[in-house]
């Protein structure tokens, strides 16, 4: 039982990271349509920025914040290339983003080195049904809610948020009552930097991360918003749960090695399903 | 280049949707007024051409005896990169799919070879057997992946890549993470391919294999529909191509080419690890093939040349005195990165594309500037003066 509550907790811990992740991916896709290839990036950024910055002396907090300013201006400029020139399509951007994810290495190699970096979370734990628990894992978990809470609120309280999901539902119209769409596409690219960001200072201390982390973060995240067939927030954060969770338990109770490709094999069933649950011609007719 | 010049009619399907994904995804040359236009005076330029691929030719068959002994396995890493590009520019360029994992087929060519050879079948069986293996796997795995498309075939290659990579380095039999030593020498009928130079020509005839395969299915019908299919899947549909047996055929196709320089590699290395295929292995297939101009074999040969030339002085570069140790890994990513995003965003059609839309837009400018010319070549020479002028405006 103790093992079943560290297993289910740790997991809940990484889940909401994925799920942060993903939300960022959707926020974007959803904008711009655009599937965000550097979105793990903003996690290592943020998470070595955080680091460096915790041992310059910031105190804890400041420095977390901003390193997830950092990723959100990260964020910003992968915007301006992917989609600040008009007429580059959606393909062409995913092409973009990765490029700029190889010159995120150069800069994160020249910063930081090649090692793997980690920075103290909140130290001691508690113990619940004879589970010893990390403190940073109900950090992160609390974190993630508060920000899936706030983002939630954003996209459907504020005007800002209101005109993002304009210009996701129909850009043509969203351009005709006077919503900047290229902009709005800059809006979300920092939006999804910085939950990237939000991502990556909550998880470092549970894992240490390195310039080329990006990949495995970006396809679990990817694996997470793909459920929500990239444009739904919810599904997204049940994804990403349910992925954290499934890692956990199978790093637990089978082998550790195995956990990465069970993730891997969950998304790739999910994405066939979800292909086979509808024709080429109304995927062709939606875009 | 890859201009079978009947099917620019053949091809009906919406105009307006065929322009646009013609010029944003798959610069399928043949579909513009441009590659209409040189139908005419396609005549005057086969000689030129035929020309060029004889000196190229020569010149490639040249290459391992001039070139200096040190340089040979470069050359050698430049034709293999080459081979697996040279499918994948057929894949991305012709039936408009993303494979962020061709490695992983490279990695099932070289396994199939080195895991034949050291349990003592015969070296050539090997051979023989990796791109086979690997179109075998890519036919099986594309029944699934291949109802999925854009990003989300991406992303599923490269999880499948992820997973071979995460599965490979755990099994016994395939010397886990250690991986495989002591794969035996290529014997072929008696002779031993041992020094680099004898696989500089092995792989030049592999490659040249591939790139008279690649031409031909371009040419045939079935090229012609899955150009078609990279446009609009239902429009081809309609018009009667077997869109699912054409993907999956041009799938397992380019993954054999992929095994095929897999398994040149693991005689030619003699040594194996999973640590040799990465993910990042796969990237740099994309970039070479986007660089060089997608769907063109002549894309796929200059941007295996251009990275690897380049990655080859950068590595120099960055291994020089006084350099630090992490220098290389900076360079190399660097310049990965702002040759990618530039050339996607202001060379949409790669290099070799770009470079022939200008040469020709010169000759058209020469000649409309001369004396009055009725033939059918000079009016269409206007229009696609037109036409680039377009693009170059754009590209602006």
């Amino acid at each position: 039982m103790s093992e079943f509550v560290q297993y289910l907790v740790s997991g809940l811990a990484v889940g909401c990271s994925f799920a942060l992740l993903a939300s960022g991916l959707v926020t974007i896709h959803r904008v711009t349509r655009v599937v965000n290839f550097a979105q793990g990036m903003f996690a290592v950024v943020a998470g070595l920025t955080a680091g460096s910055l915790l041992s310059a002396g910031l105190p804890h907090g400041l420095a977390e914040a901003v390193a997830v300013l950092t990723a959100g201006a990260a964020g910003l400029l992968v915007g301006v290339a992917a989609v600040g020139r008009r007429g580059t399509s959606p393909q062409s951007a995913l092409i973009v983003t990765l490029g700029i994810g190889f010159l995120a290495y150069a800069v994160e190699i020249v910063i930081w080195g090649e090692d793997p970096r980690s920075f103290p979370g909140l130290g001691g734990a508690v113990e619940i049904a004879g589970a010893h628990l990390q403190k940073q894992y109900f950090l992160v978990i609390g974190a993630a809610a508060l920000a899936f809470a706030a983002l939630g609120l954003f996209f459907t309280r504020t005007l800002l948020g209101k005109a993002l999901g304009a210009c996701a539902s129909n850009p043509y119209a969203a351009r005709a009552v006077g919503i900047d769409v290229t902009r709005m596409g800059l809006v979300a690219f920092t939006l999804g930097g910085v939950l990237g960001g939000v991502a990556g200072v909550l998880v470092t201390p549970l894992q240490s991360l390195s310039y080329n982390s990006d990949v495995l973060l970006i396809t679990n995240g990817f694996a997470a918003a793909i459920l929500g067939g990239l444009t739904r927030l919810g599904p997204a954060l049940a994804g990403g749960l349910a992925l954290g969770v499934a890692e956990s338990m199978v790093a637990g109770y089978y082998e550790a090695s195995y956990q990465s490709v069970v993730a891997l094999a969950l998304m790739l069933a999910v994405m066939v399903w979800r292909a086979s649950q509808h024709t080429a011609l109304q995927e062709e007719a939606s875009l | 280049m890859n201009k079978p010049t009947t099917q620019t009619r053949s091809q009906g399907g919406p105009p307006t949707r065929a322009r646009r994904a013609a010029g944003k995804r798959s610069p399928a040359p043949a579909r513009t007024p441009a590659r209409l236009a040189a139908f005419g005076p396609a005549a005057r330029l086969r000689r030129p051409r035929v020309l060029a691929v004889v000196a190229l030719c020569a010149a490639a068959l040249a290459l391992p005896q001039v070139l200096p002994a040190s340089d040979v396995p470069v050359l050698v890493t430049l034709l293999l990169s080459a081979i697996v590009v040279t499918g994948l520019s057929m894949l991305m360029g012709y039936a408009g799919q993303i494979s962020l994992g061709h490695a992983a087929f490279y990695l099932i060519g070289a396994y199939t070879a080195a895991l034949l050879a050291t349990h003592g079948r015969p070296t050539w069986l090997g051979l023989a057997a990796a791109p086979l293996a690997a179109a075998v796997v890519a036919a099986v795995i594309g029944v699934p992946l291949l109802r999925l498309r854009g990003h989300q075939l991406a992303f599923a290659t490269l999880a499948m890549q992820l997973i071979l990579l995460n599965v490979v380095g755990q099994q016994e039999w395939t010397g886990g993470d250690i991986g495989l030593q002591g794969v035996p020498r290529l014997t072929v009928a008696g002779y031993e391919f041992s020094s680099a130079t004898s696989y500089a020509y092995l792989t030049l005839a592999a490659l040249a294999l591939v790139v008279i395969v690649t031409r031909n299915v371009v040419a045939s019908r079935p090229g012609r529909g899955l150009r078609a299919l990279a446009t609009s899947e239902v429009a081809a549909e309609s018009a009667g191509v077997p869109v699912v047996a054409y993907k999956l055929a041009v799938f397992s196709l380019s993954a054999g080419f992929a095994g095929l320089a897999g398994g040149i590699y693991a005689f030619y290395t003699g040594y194996l690890a999973p640590g040799s295929f990465p993910v990042l292995l796969s990237f740099e297939f994309v970039v070479m093939a986007v660089i060089g101009g997608l769907g063109t074999v002549w894309g796929a040969l200059a941007g295996a040349a251009v990275i690897t030339l380049l990655l080859q002085e950068l590595n120099e570069l960055g291994t020089a005195e006084g350099m630090p140790g992490s220098a290389p890994a900076v360079l190399s990513y660097a310049v990965y990165g702002l040759l990618l995003v530039l050339v996607v965003l202001y060379l949409p059609r790669g290099l070799v594309p770009s470079a022939t839309a200008w040469w020709e837009r010169r000759r058209a400018r020469r000649r409309s500037g001369g004396p009055h010319d009725d033939s059918p070549a000079a009016g269409a020479g206007a229009g696609r003066g037109a036409d680039a002028g377009a693009a170059a405006g754009k590209g602006t």
